[in-house]
């Protein structure tokens, strides 16, 4: 593994112990971004590679990044699932093309070197020479020329890849709020694949993961939520922190009691211009598609480091995930679920529902905005300079019954700072 | 109709849909759907290829077209505000079996931020079913399919 230098005239000063200042440069760095490579994503975590129900035969395969990485994800006749870098032993080239599609071997257009489904080295043309002359010589091992393979694990039809050659305990970790939600969201039903949904975000990878964790922003970013009932600030709700505090669950409830509060909504918004209880809908028929779970929970939001999110935005179901383009953008990627057990009607209320969510979601295309203001406003930030994260409190990290909160966010740091090794 | 007049009315029709768009004329736009039965949607061409069912913006009912424009009208969204232009090519046009007319056609959109810098924002193309009302086309089926679907920061403003 290739070490990126960080040049030792930057210094990065992270200035309070608890992560309530974080500095700016971790978002533009092209330096900083090199070194995520290195000590997060091929280092000791669990990607998300794919979904299993994505993978339903043998010789299925789909494509995935892991930060800088493009990676093959395939699955076997005896039904295992492999990984491995989309670049050729030979030479290097790029194996695979396709986004998504059916092989029964890997080979590379190159120089047709061949691959099993499990990255092993197959077939090599011409080893023997032509006509008795050149061909590889005699000690070639074909053996020790497969693939760039990855550790393969899965949980709940989540498929995780690593580069760590002793990676982390998958169900540690996850976590157990992480390992709940997975069961509640993926497992309880069988998901199937309704559509993707691709937005390139000029902001960095970061950036998205503070915003998911930020219950903060939702009723103020998101006029849309307030206006029309999807969400409120009185709501009840709070986050929960898995151990090491990098993975968090936040999640909120709407109860009739929100119905009392709009004076007290009225004036907290008095002035802004964000609030507009007087507005209808032409079809309102978005906001009033029922709620699949009995359990009540209006939004959850499971993110988990470094960039899966799992998310339960009202009545949608979504595998987002992070692939970073370098330090100032970001694709996010979203597999759009329904289940198998869905009605027609129900399947119908999910395409409905999809306007809250992705590049036009009346809710997520604001957070695609909010992450180009603020990569936009901290580009030219001198260094030394940092964001303040203290709404909630300061101090210890921990779970909380509330939602105006950015704790969560602080827990995200104090990971990255570790693994980082600032 | 003929065939010439059919071209040049589909012809006629997107410009008009596009110059609406562009001005931001958005009541104009709505008055291009069939009061009575209409759909709108943006979908990307990997669902379209796959078969799922997706889309990044579904409008189901004329109220939901409405609902799209007005959130932006009223301010109630924050997105990127992009002056927008819009170029459709290769406009074509038939008659269907039941007297609708069918209509595809190329889209690029250019856009266009508060410094004064363009690029390209969209690729896509367009296929409709139009009826015929009077001397108007009218929209019941638009689908605007995004060939861009790696959609750049948001799609706020419709195709």
């Amino acid at each position: 593994m290739s070490k990126v230098p960080y040049p030792s005239q930057i210094s990065l000063d992270w200035p309070k112990k608890d992560f309530s200042r974080v500095p700016y440069e971790v978002f533009t760095d092209p330096h900083i971004y090199a070194l995520e490579n290195e000590r997060i994503f091929r280092a000791d975590v669990w990607n998300y590679l794919a979904h299993e129900v994505e993978l339903p035969n043998a010789g299925d395969f789909v494509t995935n990044w892991i930060g800088s990485t493009q990676v093959v994800v395939t699955r076997d006749k005896d039904q295992s699932i492999t990984a491995f870098e989309n670049s050729c032993a030979h030479r290097g080239a790029q194996l695979v093309t396709q986004v998504r599609g059916h092989m029964v071997k890997v080979a590379c257009p190159y120089h047709l070197w061949t691959y099993s489904l499990k990255g092993d080295l197959i077939g090599v043309p011409m080893a023997n020479g032509v006509n008795g002359k050149g061909g590889m010589p005699q000690g070639f091992d074909k053996a020790q020329h497969g693939l760039s393979t990855l550790q393969v694990q899965c949980h709940g039809g989540l498929i995780f890849g690593s580069f760590s050659k002793n990676p982390p305990d998958l169900l540690e970790f996850l976590g157990p709020h992480s390992l709940s939600q997975i069961d509640r969201l993926l497992v309880q039903r069988k998901p199937k694949v309704l559509g993707y949904l691709r937005q390139r975000i000029p902001g960095n990878w970061k950036l998205y993961n503070e915003n998911v964790r930020d219950p903060y922003h939702g009723s103020l970013l998101h006029q849309f939520q307030v206006s029309f009932g999807l969400q409120q600030p009185t709501m009840k709700g709070g986050i929960k922190l898995d151990g090491d505090l990098k993975n968090t669950w936040n999640h909120s409830i709407l109860s009739d009691a929100d119905k009392d509060h709009q004076k007290w909504v009225e004036k907290a918004y008095e002035g802004t211009g964000k609030y507009n209880p007087n507005m209808k809908m032409a079809d309102p028929a978005l906001t009033q598609v029922p709620l699949d779970l009995a359990d009540g929970y209006k939004t959850t939001i499971l993110s988990i480091f470094p960039t899966l999110i799992i998310a339960q935005v009202d009545n949608t179901y979504a595998i987002r995930h992070l692939r970073p383009k370098g330090p100032n953008l970001v694709e996010l990627h979203i597999t759009y679920l329904g289940f198998e057990s869905d009605t027609p009607k129900q399947t119908q209320d999910k395409l409905l529902a999809a306007n809250l969510i992705g590049p036009s979601g009346y809710i997520s295309l604001e957070d695609g905005e909010a992450l180009r203001l603020v990569q936009e406003g901290i580009q030219s930030r001198e260094p030394g300079t940092h964001e303040v994260l203290e709404m909630g409190g300061v101090g210890a990290i921990q779970d909380t019954d509330y939602l105006s909160q950015e704790i969560s966010i602080r827990g995200f740091w104090s990971h990255y700072h570790k693994i980082m090794g600032f | 109709m003929n065939a010439l007049e059919l071209d040049y009315a589909s012809r006629h029709f997107f410009h008009v849909y596009a110059q609406y768009l562009d001005q931001e004329q958005f009541n104009e736009w709505i008055g291009l759907f069939d009061p009575h039965q209409c759909t709108y949607e943006v979908l990307s061409k990997e669902n379209k290829d796959l078969g799922l069912p997706l889309p990044i913006m579904g409008c189901f009912t004329l109220g939901m077209i409405q609902d799209r424009v007005a959130m932006l009208a009223k301010g109630v969204l924050t997105y990127r505000r992009s002056a927008l232009l819009r170029q459709v090519s290769n406009v074509q046009a038939s008659f269907g079996q039941d007297g609708h007319v069918l209509a595809k056609a190329n889209l690029v959109v250019y856009q266009s931020n508060e410094e004064g810098v363009s690029s390209l924002y969209m690729v896509a193309r367009y296929e409709a079913t139009l009826e015929r009302v009077e001397s108007r086309l009218l929209i019941r089926k638009m689908q605007v399919i995004v060939e861009s679907f790696g959609i750049d920061t948001m799609l706020a403003v419709p195709l």
